[in-house]
């Protein structure tokens, strides 16, 4: 009996003895080196790629947000531009200062709105170089990686493009299992990765119009606005090349109706070649600028049971945006003001201070505004059941700046008289007459007015050089504020960076 | 030498008949002795020892402290009882004999569970404190670490909530950890990593804590913030005994404090003496928090009975509790039993023990955004208009509170179980087998349905319902060999070594839908609902097996020297694959001074002293979580809109960097501990330590590019807690009808985060305590974690006091910016516990008292409320306006006070009703208790004992505290 004992004993303590085995069994997670052998896999891989363009959350920092839709990588190009800002109300939208800093051409590399643009970027080329890795690991043939790898290489090329206008120089980081931290490359170096990637990768790229896709058409576009843009990226002006790449976009139309590209449905629009596309349903994440806009009591004049989503009242449109549309122009109505109609009183809406919520153009000092001062951003449409996270999707390219693009290279290369129909194409659907000259000033109006709060006008402003001209309450920019600087933290994590000139 | 043992009891065993049968033979004349033996309080004293002095012939008592011995007449009888004064009296034939308990030996012949075993307290050679049944916290306990607070020196207990349904924060001698668990690994009867709640209150017959790295090192890479060993009725002792037990109470509770605020025609004075003119008065007046409060009334019956023989024993319990919470709707119940039974054989050789037990906890929790709300809201808001239907006067944050409270359903509830089979064999004398399996399941329903009328999400989601599972299982296997032996009677060793396995598994899901037409369905048919969202169903598992290796070494020498080592293995699959196992050493020796023959001439006074000295290295491996070193891909990856065929699909993206070096966080600790007793009256121990923990994990931010992701969870940095403690206790006073006994806890912890950063990881100071979401305050944080602080610590500008401008005067540098600095910690520096107990005849009354001092507590409440923006639209306090502020809320250490307090825990007094043997009753006690009576403090919120666990807001009140009871109870226990 004992010996009977003693031996389960130790039987048993073998018997589990043996599971000495300590590596982790997966349940509802997948390795990474497993994944990714069937066609099915690698479309859910290469998909993650364009669920980066939404932008995330990043937990550093005690939360930034990188979304180019809204906080803060819209925020900022928007505010450093004419044509938006968020002012301070009280306490509120103080925030350390960062919006102030961005408004008075101020900013420094803590600014956690710089930080975000930059983590916007980064962190989808990150996923991007792991999902090629995977696709060259997986089983697909050469052709088919190639094929498969032309998206994701379109992707990345957009995010260097994106860097390069917003920062100049920076790495260049092409390989996954690169380890060991790299160094900045020159504007320039940057400039030829994106045009060689874009090239390269051209034939490979489906072609037609697919929603949402990277295609040859959003290549092309996006090779136009590099190459618009070459004098103030390179010094050297690339007008003809901007119009050869435009020339190579085809099968979209001008919408009859403005708006049609920012209703909830826009995904019907003819007009849009690229967008990033939102379903709150699907868990998108990043898309409330109505919400970051809009009066805290907004809501009674949107939803006449007040179930309207809370709004923070926060970015506006610059005083003397509103007034610079003519008041003909349809897409005036890309700016709400004036008094707002509680829906289910039918009288003005009142803010909690006990006065009447009526929105003014102008911002008497955007340090301290009062509540209802500012034109409000409302180009997307605005339904009354909206969710938090809204359904239209956010559009990145549409055929007007095509035009736009076509007109300005023409009037550049001194072909004024090309440059007027495309002008006039536009003007005429927002509801103006023809103009018969262009210059840089109705260039320049029309860019505005027609691309109001659709994040380009910073690029705009470089361009045209007004950036560094006093507005409202800024006095005149220094050159080297072309490009943002590093953000600081980034440069603590890496010190192989140097920080860019001035900053 | 087995032989030899053998021969020699043999030898010994014939002696002893001879001797026996010699002395009857010559001492004709007996007689027949029959006594009672008794402690002071006439309680009987089962298995108390009879000898008739200078004779081997002797009895033991049975339950009823009965016993019944023949003697010569005229002998005299020894009468021993463990921890109670030996009495010699003359034998007569009625005795009752009343024995007077021995309070130091009544503490050192104490039993202490260490971990794979147990040792005489008087023996042990680590900072080990023991709690029993009696002296732990009185009234109503929901949740079992309330048992501890106050009662050890070193182990704080924080309830910052009055909900019954919450639990505890308890950290042991300061927390070891930033980013991992805190709390000590609970071992009940030798079933490591039990959750605490499995055990009713009326089944635990005693708590040790392990609380330095010598004792704890046993339990290896989950022993760095001590070990709370838990033994219970349910491994029943050897005193043979039948019993019916019933334990009861009725209790009333109310909130203890409010917040003073204006009331209505406060409100409307304000108004019409300073010629407000757009103020709305809503004509109502109400009194916010006093509409979300009730008179709680909750009530509690325990039934046990066992049935303990020489060879067996079974016993059972039953517990019933409904909790009412003092604020509306919130509620706890608990059902729980369980039943175990044990079993020898093989003379006594071997025990065969097994047991299950339950509980099931259902509970009501409610929206927490109630109390600002309560705050915010105008009082003269009716509750109610004219139609019955809520008030709702929009703007944001408020909202009518009891809409909020009554429209929304959330019912909880909680299933646990445990059974385990423990078996123990004496293989030959001195070499025991143990071995003992467990399996522990424990799972968590929710259920929420928000109706369609509801405000806020309610309206703007068309209802919305929820359902979620989820569970662990715990699968343990401990199997350990112990051998005890003694050389020439004074060389004791005690040898133990074992392997134990555990693997947890957890896996849950859960749906959500929205959009309902009816409310009728509330969660029980979420496939009513039409709107279905990405995220609304989603499952998971995961698994994690620890593997050990482990061993210990006692030897005594003469009683007075001893030395203990350990030594324990861990492998754990959350480890990454270049650290997979851990090596947790430990070494301690002990002197009993007092023992020495220099110190005969103290004996008279100092009835022990006892020097004690220990190093150990334990583990913490909670802070890496599952599957945290590989590379993944997260299947939960975003959507992406799939253009070809117009509809949405889950992308799988990796969610982490890889960190192969990935390990536990270790904690070596150096402790110095005295034990002493003086006068037969008073004993304690003060002791002193020194724990550093080293590979702290931290979640880094990396370099992006090139890494993956913009952190990793890495082991960089140092953390240290230093401090003293000390434990009295004392038998003030001990008469026929009266005693009166003490005891007093002290103890001072320092904490510092040494180090944060090293080459390739920098933390340079992280901000935390986000005060998001309190007006003017988004994208600010009231702590930080930095090197040089500890956890918890404050950071912010100084204040200097209000201005005439009714203005913060802050520190500012030159630049007229804030100048931020250190402005101290949420955690305790000092914890107290101080209680005493008293008997006269057949009274008792005890009461005990805890407080916490130098902790700093963030009135975020407060900063918030004294603001003039609030005047007229919202409520503020009473006081606000003498308070001399005019400005918007500011954040510094103005907010920042003093959270010292000073509570009186419980306070009880009982009466046990005389001679009920009568009625074949063993005992009727019936007592009164009172909980939270008054609490002592600077602190102007509401109440200083606010959470202070993880790193995120500890220490800062924000609206979030549900208010803390003062209940009285009314009890009832029964033996038959």
């Amino acid at each position: 009996m004992k010996t009977k004992i003693f031996s389960t004993i130790i039987a048993s303590s073998l018997l589990f003895g043996a599971c000495t085995d300590l590596d982790e069994k997966l349940y509802d997670k997948v390795p990474m080196d497993d994944y990714g052998q069937t066609s099915s896999e690698i479309q859910t891989i290469v998909g993650g790629a364009y669920a980066t363009l939404r932008g995330f959350s990043d937990s550093d920092q005690g939360g930034t947000n990188c979304y180019p839709t809204c906080e803060y990588v819209f925020f900022l190009d928007e505010c450093v531009s004419d044509e938006a800002c968020i002012p301070t109300r009280g306490t509120d939208w103080y925030d350390g200062g960062r919006y102030q800093q961005a408004q008075s051409h101020t900013w420094d590399a803590n600014n956690v709105m710089i930080l975000g643009t930059w983590k916007y970027s980064f962190q989808g080329i990150a996923n991007v170089n792991s999902i090629i890795y995977q696709v060259n690991k997986s089983g697909l043939t050469d052709h088919d990686k190639e094929v498969v790898n032309a998206e994701l290489r379109g992707i990345r090329a957009y995010y260097y493009l994106l860097l390069l206008d917003q920062f100049g120089d920076v790495p260049i980081v092409t390989d996954f299992e690169q380890v060991g931290l790299p160094e900045k490359s020159s504007r320039k170096e940057v400039f030829q990765f994106v045009e060689s990637e874009l090239k390269q990768i051209m034939d490979n790229l489906p072609t037609g119009i697919i929603y949402a896709r990277f295609t040859q058409n959003v290549a092309n576009s996006l090779l136009a606005r590099l190459y618009l843009n070459a004098e103030v990226y390179v010094g050297t002006p690339r007008w003809q090349d901007c119009l050869d790449a435009c020339d190579k976009i085809s099968g979209y139309v001008l919408e009859t109706d403005y708006f049609e590209s920012f209703k909830t449905a826009n995904e019907k629009s003819r007009e849009i070649i690229f967008s990033i596309p939102y379903d709150h349903k699907e868990g998108t994440v990043g898309n409330y600028l109505h919400s970051m806009t809009f009066h805290y009591n907004q809501k009674y004049a949107f939803s006449p049971t007040g179930t309207y989503q809370w709004c923070g009242n926060g970015i506006s449109a610059q005083p003397g945006l509103y007034s610079s549309f003519d008041e003909n122009d349809i897409r005036r109505k890309s700016l709400l003001i004036g008094e707002q109609i509680n829906l289910a009183t039918g009288s003005v809406v009142m803010m909690d201070n006990g006065n009447p919520l009526i929105y003014t153009e102008e911002i008497e000092n955007y340090t301290n505004a009062l509540q209802n001062e500012g034109a409000r951003l409302y180009k997307y449409e605005v339904l009354a059941d909206e969710q938090w996270e809204r359904d239209h999707d956010w559009v990145v390219i549409r055929y007007a700046e095509i035009l736009m693009m076509k007109a300005e290279a023409n009037f550049r290369l001194g072909f004024q008289a090309n440059a007027i129909p495309y002008v006039n194409e536009i003007r005429s659907r927002a509801g103006l007459p023809a103009v018969d000259t262009v210059n840089e000033e109705v260039l320049d109006n029309e860019w505005k007015h027609e691309f109001v709060f659709e994040g380009l006008r910073r690029t705009t402003n470089i361009r045209f050089g007004t950036f560094f001209e006093p507005w409202w309450e800024k006095g005149a920019t220094p050159a080297y504020r072309s490009v943002y600087p590093i953000p600081q933290t980034v440069l603590d994590l890496n010190p192989a960076l140097k920080q860019n000139p001035n900053y | 030498m087995k032989i030899h043992i053998k021969h020699t009891s043999l030898i010994y065993f014939f002696i002893m008949l001879f001797v026996i049968g010699v002395s009857q033979h010559i001492q004709a004349q007996d007689i027949t002795v029959n006594g009672v033996v008794t402690d002071k309080k006439q309680e009987p004293l089962p298995g108390a020892n009879i000898r008739v002095a200078g004779s081997n012939t002797g009895t033991i008592t049975d339950f009823d402290g009965k016993f019944s011995l023949s003697c010569p007449a005229g002998s005299n009888l020894e009468i021993s009882y463990i921890g109670y004064v030996t009495q010699t009296v003359r034998a007569a034939s009625n005795l009752k004999v009343e024995l007077d308990e021995d309070a130091v030996a009544l503490g050192e012949a104490v039993v202490v569970g260490i971990g794979y075993g147990t040792m005489r307290k008087s023996d042990l050679t680590g900072a080990i404190a023991s709690v029993n049944s009696d002296d732990l916290k009185k009234g109503i306990v929901t949740s079992a670490e309330q048992l501890l607070q106050g009662k050890v020196a070193g182990l704080s207990v924080v309830q910052g909530s009055g909900d019954p349904a919450s639990g505890a924060t308890v950290r042991l001698r300061g927390g070891t950890s930033l980013s991992a668990s805190n709390s000590p690994l609970v071992v009940v009867d030798g079933i490591p990593g039990v959750d605490f709640n499995t055990v009713q209150p009326s089944e635990i017959v005693s708590i040790d804590i392990l609380k330095d790295a010598s004792s704890a090192a046993i339990y290896g890479s989950r022993g760095a913030n001590g070990v709370i060993i838990v033994t219970t009725n349910r491994s029943t002792s050897n005193v043979e005994r039948r019993s019916i037990e019933y334990n009861g109470y009725v209790a009333v509770g109310q909130v203890a404090n409010h917040m003073d605020l204006l009331s209505a025609n406060q409100w409307r004075q304000y108004v019409r003496g300073n010629n407000i003119a757009n103020a709305t008065d809503y004509g109502g007046d109400t009194d916010w928090q006093k509409e979300l409060e009730r008179t709680a009334v909750s009530h509690s019956h325990n039934l046990f009975i066992n049935n303990v023989t020489a060879n067996s024993g079974l016993s059972a319990s039953i517990t019933y509790q409904d909790n009412q919470g003092v604020i509306k709707r919130s509620n706890m119940d608990r059902l729980s039993g369980s039943v175990s039974g044990h079993q020898y054989a093989l003379d006594k050789r071997l025990k065969v023990e097994i047991g299950v037990s339950g509980t099931v906890d259902n509970w009501n929790p409610i929206d927490t955004r109630i109390f600002e709300r309560a705050a915010n809201l105008n009082p003269t808001v009716p509750v109610t208009d004219r139609n019955g239907e809520y008030t709702s006067i929009g703007g944001t944050n408020t909202e009518n509170p009891v809409e909020l409270l009554n429209n929304r359903t959330f019912d909880d509830s909680r299933h646990r179980f445990l059974g385990y089979g423990k078996i123990e064999f004496e293989i030959i004398k001195g070499l025991k087998a143990a071995a003992n399996g467990s399996y522990e399941y424990n799972s968590h329903q929710r259920r929420t349905y928000v109706p369609t009328y509801a405000v806020m999400e309610g309206k703007a989601e068309k209802g919305r319902g929820e359902r979620h599972l989820g569970d662990y299982k715990n699968y343990q296997l401990e199997a350990y060999l112990t051998y005890d032996v003694t050389f020439n009677d004074i060389h004791k060793l005690n040898v133990m070594g074992g392997y134990s396995y555990l693997r947890n598994t957890y896996e849950g899901f859960g749906a959500t839908r929205r959009g309902f037409d009816t409310d009728l369905f509330e969660y029980n048919n979420l496939a009513a609902g039409s709107d279905y969202r990405a995220g609304d169903v989603y499952s998971y598992k995961g698994q994690a097996d620890l593997i050990s290796f482990y061993g210990r070494v006692n030897y005594n020498l003469m009683g007075k020297y001893m030395f203990t080592a350990t030594l324990r293995d861990d492998g754990s699959s959350r480890f990454g694959k270049n650290n997979k196992w851990g090596l947790f050493p430990s070494a301690s020796v002990a002197w009993r001074v007092s023992d020495e023959d220099f110190m005969a001439s103290t004996s008279s006074w100092l009835d022990n002293l006892k020097l004690r000295f220990g190093y150990g290295v334990t583990g913490n491996q909670d802070g890496i979580g599952e599957y945290k070193s590989l590379a993944i891909l997260a299947a939960d990856g975003a959507s992406y809109y799939d253009a070809t065929t117009g509809t949405w699909k889950k992308s799988y993206a990796p969610n982490q960097n890889t960190n192969p070096d990935l390990k536990w966080e270790s904690t070596a600790q150096l402790n110095l501990g005295i034990d002493f007793g003086l006068f037969s009256r008073v004993n304690g121990s003060l002791e002193f330590y020194h724990k550093k923990t080293t590979d702290l994990l931290w979640t880094y931010p990396v370099a992006q590019p090139p890494y993956l992701v913009g952190t990793m969870l890495a082991n960089v940095g140092d953390l240290t807690n230093k401090g003293v403690e000390l434990t009295l206790n004392g038998n003030i006073m001990e008469t026929k009808d009266f005693t009166w006994d003490a005891n007093f806890n002290v103890s001072y912890n320092d904490q510092n985060i040494d180090k944060l950063s090293n080459e390739a990881f920098q933390e340079s100071g992280l901000k935390t305590g986000s005060l998001h979401g309190l007006r003017g305050m988004s994208g600010q944080y009231a702590q930080i974690v930095k090197e040089g602080y500890p956890a918890g610590a404050f950071y912010g500008p100084k204040c200097q006091g209000i201005d005439e401008n009714g203005a913060y005067i802050i520190n500012r540098d030159e630049n007229g910016n804030p100048v931020d600095e250190y402005l101290g910690s949420a955690q305790p520096k000092v914890n107290i516990g101080f209680g005493m107990n008293f008997t006269y005849k057949d009274f008792d009354l005890g009461f005990s008292t805890y407080g916490m001092f130098g902790q700093k507590v963030l009135n975020a409440t407060g900063m918030s409320m004294y603001d003039p923006t609030r005047l007229p639209s919202q409520n503020v306090p009473d006081d606000f306006l003498s308070s001399g502020i005019k400005t918007d809320p500011l954040f510094s250490d103005y907010w920042v006070e003093n959270g010292s307090f000073f509570r009186l825990q419980s306070a009880t007094l009982g009466y046990t009703i005389p001679n009920t043997k009568k009625f074949g009753m063993q005992k009727i006690r019936v007592y009164l208790t009172g909980e939270n009576l008054f609490v002592i403090t600077g602190y102007s919120g509401v109440d200083p004992e606010v959470n202070i666990n993880g790193l995120d807001d500890p220490g800062i009140e924000r609206f979030n505290a549900y208010p803390r009871p003062r209940t009285f109870s009314f009890g009832l226990n029964v033996t038959f």
